[in-house]
């Protein structure tokens, strides 16, 4: 992505914060909608710096371009990946089973759906990279 | 996998920042390589053979045990 997509997106990202803040102080929305519009508009307004700095901080370009394409932060990046889906299924598991033994079977059902949404992740995209290697 | 990194860029007085920088990569990237704490791709493997102007295996010796 340009420069140029990267700054319209992020602005895009803050209207449509302060757009989901206006439509709660208004009464249109609820408090949560206001609560993602911060988000949404501190997420916009750091992406806004940044890109301003890429574009005018030539160390800063230099640092952050070789950051992005090291192999190594990439492997680490892949890793870390998949180390949370490991320990999101091992305790999501652990989850299930407390959760039933405590009479829990509402959120007993949260967690091994979550396991289960999880496991059918990991098989997909077993079988596509399967297929893509 | 054993590598002679450090020692080959020591002995060409390269300091790593530069050494990095000639790779594409960042520093603590070259000092995961010659600690031996991260294999690098084929590419990068490449990159480093090529920049001292060496074959691969005379940077890089595979050890069954590792």
């Amino acid at each position: 992505m340009n420069y140029g997509k990267r700054i319209f997106l992020s602005i895009f990202w803050m209207l449509l914060g302060l757009t989901l803040m206006g439509c709660h102080l208004a009464g249109f929305m609820e408090e949560f909608w206001s609560s993602m519009g911060f988000a949404l508009l501190v997420v916009g307004t750091l992406q806004v710096i940044r890109q301003i700095r890429y574009r005018t901080n030539e160390e800063y370009r230099e640092k952050f371009d070789t950051e992005a394409k090291d192999e190594r932060n990439r492997f680490i990046a892949n890793k870390a990946w998949a180390w949370a889906g490991y320990w999101f299924v091992l305790i999501g598991g652990c989850a299930t089973i407390v959760l039933k033994l405590l009479g829990r079977e509402d959120l007993m059902m949260v967690a091994s759906g979550g396991v289960c949404l999880m496991m059918l992740l990991y098989w997909g995209c077993w079988m596509y990279l399967r297929k893509k290697y | 996998m054993k590598n002679r990194i450090e020692e080959i860029r020591k002995e060409r007085g390269v300091r790593q920042e530069e050494f990095a920088k000639a790779l594409g990569v960042s520093r603590q990237t070259i000092s995961s390589l010659e600690n031996g704490r991260y294999n690098p791709s084929i590419l990068l493997a490449y990159k480093i053979a090529r920049y001292f102007e060496m074959a691969i295996e005379d940077v890089f010796c595979f050890d069954e045990e590792v």
